[in-house]
């Protein structure tokens, strides 16, 4: 299972070819989707006028800037090696892209209300997008932990 | 015995009132910025945002959290509303539920 370090200041993902590949996988699966509206788009205004001028001027960076994020991380697996050293901005970047993929996953199983993981049918565990959720999910503690140490 | 009345003197429709200090105050910087609870979201991602986005000690981030966690919801802070705006996009540009609005 991958890893995340910190060592001298530096936070360090150690990830090796297979979960590589499975990462840049998730990626490619749910980026479709998540340029996509997705049902659980935030709204920021109850005001409809309002939300339509935030939709106007604001979300376009935003989603701009969510497409920066999983291309830094996309990129960043693609470049071969097994430890990747990151900076907090990085992190936090792939923190990101990560929460968004998260997000897609769940919104692909339906899933409505906290406690899903108690009580996920079988059916449901065996889908690869509840895996995606747990393996990422991992992953966000590990790198949480590293910027928190 | 009738009586006349003497006319009416005419008078300027009275403007309309300022709205006072505390009324622009409060249209001006009483704006809330709420996270809402959302089932995906890990707890310790929503603590680590919350200090990153607006300076808060662990102990804070994490009653609010827990706040958002227990509640649903819970306003996070409140800015004048250009600011708040900005602060909601940096929410929704991490994942997280978010709306701004007058208390």
């Amino acid at each position: 299972m991958a890893q995340v370090l910190r060592r001298r200041g530096r936070i360090q993902v150690k990830v090796d070819k297979r979960e590589r590949e499975a990462l840049i996988g998730i990626i490619d699966s749910l980026s479709p989707r998540l340029a996509a509206p997705l049902a659980s788009a935030p709204r920021a205004y109850d005001d409809a006028k309002l939300q339509a001028e935030y939709d106007r001027w604001v979300r376009p960076d935003i989603e701009k800037g969510r497409e920066a994020d999983l291309t830094m991380v996309r990129d960043a697996l693609s470049g071969g090696e097994d430890t990747l050293p990151l900076t907090e901005a990085q992190t936090l970047a792939w923190l990101r892209a990560f929460n968004h993929l998260r997000v897609a996953a769940g919104e692909i199983l339906g899933i409505e209300g906290d406690g899903w993981e108690d009580t996920a049918t079988e059916a449901t565990k065996q889908k690869p997008e509840y895996g995606i959720l747990i393996a990422l999910g991992y992953l966000q503690e590990e790198l949480v932990a590293a910027l928190d140490s | 015995m009738a009586t006349t009345s003497a006319p009416t003197p005419t008078k300027a429709p009275a403007p309309a009132k300022a709205p006072g200090r505390e009324e622009r105050d409060q249209r001006e910087f009483g704006w809330n910025v709420m996270v809402w609870n959302d089932p995906i979201t890990l707890m310790s991602y929503v603590v680590l945002v919350l200090r990153k986005l607006f300076g808060y000690d662990h102990a804070t981030a994490t009653r609010l959290m827990l706040q958002v966690h227990n509640e649903g919801r819970a306003v996070v802070a409140t800015q004048p509303r250009e600011q708040a705006e900005v602060s909601v996009a940096q929410l929704h540009s991490f994942g997280l539920q978010a709306t701004l609005g007058r208390p």
